[in-house]
């Protein structure tokens, strides 16, 4: 099976001023839509990571309405937490509560703002009110084993290493049961083997409350201009880096369209990114790094080629734009192949993955479709441009691999 | 079989085995806190603190040795506002610099500038760098002590950052209850010193009532060589005032006396070799009996020395407030000490540890903190899998139908490649976290793009008029160095990645790295090797499945 049953001859070059302005258009109006320069009220959506904040995950039994939610959060003095509502399993609601740093606030503030906003939450949590046993969802396994290696609800005879072999287990399998949907809901859900005594003292000691706190995260505001920064520095690198290896093991002409094909790559993933309304993390920027080393892997097998090619005799004679057409030609079905692959996989990830792989995958996705079509459409024409604006005498075929 | 074939399938089983012995069984396969559930810190050390307390610390050596010298009119001040950056020595006769200029010679990381007045010296840039280094070792060390004796299992605690003044303290399994004690039990310093009340306080136990009572008894200046230290409101206090003791903790700590103490720490943590809570049989009062090394003994019995000689009072300051003013009635030697201040019994406890792990030069700041529930990291990592396993099934079902046999040379490269993958990990100690796993399925889909190239340039070698062999030949000669180019600069990427980031995405990092890596390795060395050995049993072959 094939793609192309006869080699393709698709006049590429022909429409690169076109390709050029379309593409750089689209960035263009994802730039003007996103409004990166107007600071804070832009539509950039960026992670606690970079700001410095609050960045909670949470979970109710029950049906507590994000209204609720917010409208407590506001009247505790929290109007600008954002609440967002995440899909959960039936009987639960999911949210996701974010609380930007003010300026100047330091960890105390964090602290206390934590634990104002557990208690608001707490207090919506109508489930157990008033009941003023221990809530065994929230427990830690930790401090239920020590509990219960005080109390000694089994009797068991020896120190206290004895004592730890014998309830660790047990408590490690009611936290087991517990983690499988983060709240236990009935005293049922406990694990049917537990001793008589053990699972009567649980029934009668500790009740079964509606909130977990899922995911915590506070981020210091000193150090989200420091994120700001190593992302930027990560990426002026790793095109640096890339610039130099592409010039070394081939020419400028090929450097300088690589690096403009990987620009146009990053600002378009980037642009639709915001445009879509993720929002900007530590892991999101990650995979836009990858995203520059994958799109370059693409781009050097059509550069490839055409270095390839401008050995050979035949091609002695014709112009560069042939040169490089009948390169990206016989290369075409290599290039989607390879794309396709990696792009199953994006997808893959992006639809099945999860809501933290969501945002993660999206550039991946949109990186290999333009890491593909910049290939052919913005490396290839810079080279061609180049070469033509600044002529050298067989520049082209001075390196050889 | 030939020889040349046989040493190949011996390499590559060779690898297979040595990375299968890296990760198997599963069970050695480390997960991040992020699948696992935990909490994380991020804590910076405040390491200018710890050049003030070497600038304090010199100081009060300085005066020593001037007054044996005896320059005893010369007073020693810490210089700089707001924060201190040097010592300033005044009131030294002119006759008597090449004295000051021998004393000051024997401190070593200043530079020591002279004018009319004495002198002024700053701590060398080498010397601060210096100081702040040990101050993130030590840091460090105090809080592995400190974590390791509150019993979590498997912490994590690296140190980072550019100057290592960062300190990442991972701790697995923790949940909500102990979240809150850990973090003070962290960042507290645990400093704890000894030193004399001012002879110029007259207050005695009592103390000024407020901060600015005291300021206006001294005319609105401190004087020279002392400050002015809180002392908090005590449990027992509260008791005796009829108050409800139980809400204490949960109000504001209120200072109940201000009182003026030398700035000379006689005895410091650093000299405590043990300390433990115990209860006072009388009182029924949580204390903390602590012993001290040979050094803080002879110290501390200088100490009390003078405070029974001059009736003076000693003040024990935890972290900068005063805990107790204790009289002495003869010197003690020996350093076998208690100490009973308004502790309750986990107060003592924390303390006794925090005393116990020496102390720290520097306090910490919180710049992360992060806690994560078991079960999102359950969830997380049931749908990253399913993704990863979907994405690598319509992979290896793509290259089956699309290049028949050789599709299947792709699944055996693949195959040794995730074992290589997996190897490589497991001999790293790699941790597994949510952004790996998907670092997993990508490079699976990159390395394969290695093998389609190969295929594809086979295909066209032969669509040239090449022989089966001439294909095989040039196909991976030609392809060669676009593999390797095309890996080097996702190379590039993916250790900028490592070098960039922190926690899930350096998983993520190492993971991809590692990919590449056995990418490489497959694509080049074992499909070529599946090649040439089904050429060896079938010489001559017109055909190849591809």
């Amino acid at each position: 099976m094939r793609i192309f049953d006869n080699l393709p001859h698709i006049d590429f070059m022909k429409y690169k001023a076109r390709a050029l302005s379309i593409s750089w258009g689209i960035i263009l109006i994802c730039l003007v839509a996103a409004q990166p320069w107007k600071g804070s009220e832009s539509h950039v959506k960026l992670g606690m990571q970079f700001t410095g904040g609050i960045d909670m995950q949470v979970r109710f039994k029950g049906d507590v309405q994000q209204d609720t939610v917010r409208a407590a959060l506001g009247k505790g003095g929290l109007a600008d937490a954002a609440v967002v509502s995440y899909g959960a399993p039936t009987g639960f609601r999911d949210y996701s509560i974010k609380v930007k740093a003010r300026k100047g606030q330091d960890e105390k503030d964090s602290t206390a703002q934590i634990n104002k906003i557990r208690n608001i939450l707490r207090a919506l949590d109508h489930t157990t009110s008033g009941d003023p046993r221990l809530d065994l969802n929230t427990e830690s396994a930790l401090a239920l084993t020590d509990q219960w290696m005080k109390s000694n609800p089994l009797n068991i005879q020896g120190d206290e290493t004895a004592l730890r072999i014998a309830y660790e287990p047990l408590v490690k399998k009611i936290v087991d049961a517990r983690d499988k949907s983060a709240l236990l809901t009935s005293y049922s859900q406990l694990p049917s083997d537990l001793p008589k005594v053990l699972a009567d003292l649980v029934q009668k000691n500790y009740r079964l409350g509606g909130l977990a706190f899922q995911k915590q995260e506070s981020f210091s505001p000193s150090i989200s201009g420091e994120w700001t920064r190593k992302t930027l520095t990560a990426v002026a690198w790793a095109l640096g880096a890339i610039m130099i290896y592409v010039m070394l093991r081939f020419t400028w002409s090929f450097a300088v369209g690589g690096i403009v094909s990987l620009i146009h790559d990053i600002l378009m993933a980037v642009g639709l990114f915001t445009l879509f309304g993720f929002e900007y993390s530590v892991p999101v920027v990650a995979s836009f790094l990858i995203l520059i080393g994958y799109s370059m892997a693409d781009t050097i097998v059509v550069f490839d080629r055409i270095r390839e090619n401008s050995h050979k005799p035949e091609y002695r004679r014709t112009t560069i734009s042939q040169l490089v057409n009948d390169s990206i030609n016989q290369t075409l079905s290599r290039t989607i192949l390879t794309s396709l692959s990696v792009l199953f996989v994006a997808i893959c990830l992006f639809v099945w993955g999860g809501p933290a792989l969501r945002d993660l995958s999206f550039p991946l996705v949109i990186g290999v479709i333009t890491g593909t079509y910049s290939s052919i459409y913005i490396a290839s024409p810079v080279v061609v441009y180049w070469e033509k604006w600044f002529p050298r005498q067989d520049s082209l075929k001075q390196k050889h691999a | 079989m030939t020889k040349r074939s046989f040493w190949r399938l011996a390499v590559t089983l060779f690898i297979c085995g040595v990375c299968a012995f890296f990760f198997l069984p599963l069970s050695k396969v480390r997960l991040g806190l992020d699948l696992k559930g935990g909490v994380h810190f991020e804590l910076e050390v405040q390491s200018h603190e710890a050049l003030e307390a070497d600038l304090r610390d010199t100081a009060d050596r300085l005066q020593d040795r001037l007054k044996e010298k005896g320059l005893a009119d010369a007073s020693v001040h810490l210089d700089g506002s707001p924060r201190p950056i040097g010592v300033r020595i005044e009131g030294v006769p002119a006759d008597q610099k090449a004295v000051l200029e021998k004393v000051t010679g024997t401190f070593g990381g200043f530079d020591t500038n002279f004018d009319a007045q004495g002198a002024l010296m700053v701590q060398k840039a080498s010397y601060q760098k210096l100081l702040k280094e040990d101050a993130g070792k030590r840091a460090l060390q105090i809080i592995e002590n400190r974590v390791n004796q509150f019993g979590v299992a498997e912490p994590e605690i690296t140190a980072s950052g550019a100057d290592g003044n960062r300190i990442v303290v991972e701790l697995p399994g923790v949940g909500e209850a102990e979240r809150e004690r850990i973090k003070n039990l962290l960042s507290t310093p645990g400093r704890l010193e000894q030193r004399l009340k001012s002879k110029l306080d007259p207050t005695g136990y009592k103390g000024f009532p407020t901060r600015e009572a005291a300021l206006t008894f001294f005319k609105g200046q401190v004087p020279p060589n002392t400050e002015l230290l809180p002392e908090p409101e005590s449990e027992r206090d509260l008791r005796r005032a009829g108050k409800d003791v139980a809400v204490k903790g949960k109000v504001e700590e209120k200072f109940k006396s201000w009182h003026l103490v030398e700035t000379k720490v006689y005895v410091d943590g650093g000299d405590i070799s043990d300390a433990h809570r115990a209860v006072n049989p009388t009182t029924d009062a949580s204390e903390i009996n602590f012993t001290l090394n040979r050094k803080g003994a002879d110290d501390f019995s200088t100490l009390t020395g003078i405070a029974s000689e001059e009736g003076r009072l000693i003040s024990i300051v935890l972290d900068r407030k005063i805990v107790s003013n204790l009289s002495c009635k003869e010197k003690i030697p020996g350093g076998s000490v208690r100490v009973s201040g308004s502790f309750t019994k986990e107060d003592a406890d924390d303390f006794a540890l925090k005393l116990k792990s020496g102390a720290m030069r520097a306090s910490m700041k919180f710049l992360e903190e992060k806690s994560m529930g078991p079960s999102l990291g359950a969830d997380s990592i049931k749908s990253g899998v399913l993704a990863a396993l979907l994405g690598f099934g319509t992979i290896i079902v793509g290259m089956l139908i699309y290049y028949k046999w050789s599709g299947l040379n792709a699944i055996v490269a693949l195959t040794v490649n995730l074992i290589v993958m997996l190897g490589l990990l497991g001999s790293f100690n790699a941790v597994i976290t949510l952004p790996g796993i998907a670092g997993f399925a990508l490079t699976l889909g990159m390395a394969v793009d290695a093998n389609i190239l190969i295929f594809e340039r086979i295909r066209e070698e032969l669509k040239n008029g090449k022989s089966v062999a001439g294909a095989i030949q040039t196909g991976f000669d030609r392809v060669f160095w676009t593999i390797v180019d095309s890996h080097v600069t996702q190379l590039f990427s993916a250790m900028l990645l490592f070098i960039f980031g922190t926690g899930p995405v350096k998983g993520f990092a190492v993971t991809l790295t590692v990919g590449i890596v056995a990418s490489l390795f497959t694509s080049i060395y074992i499909s070529r090797f599946i090649y040439d050995w089904i050429l060896e049993r079938h010489p001559g072959t017109k055909t190849l499945s591809v």
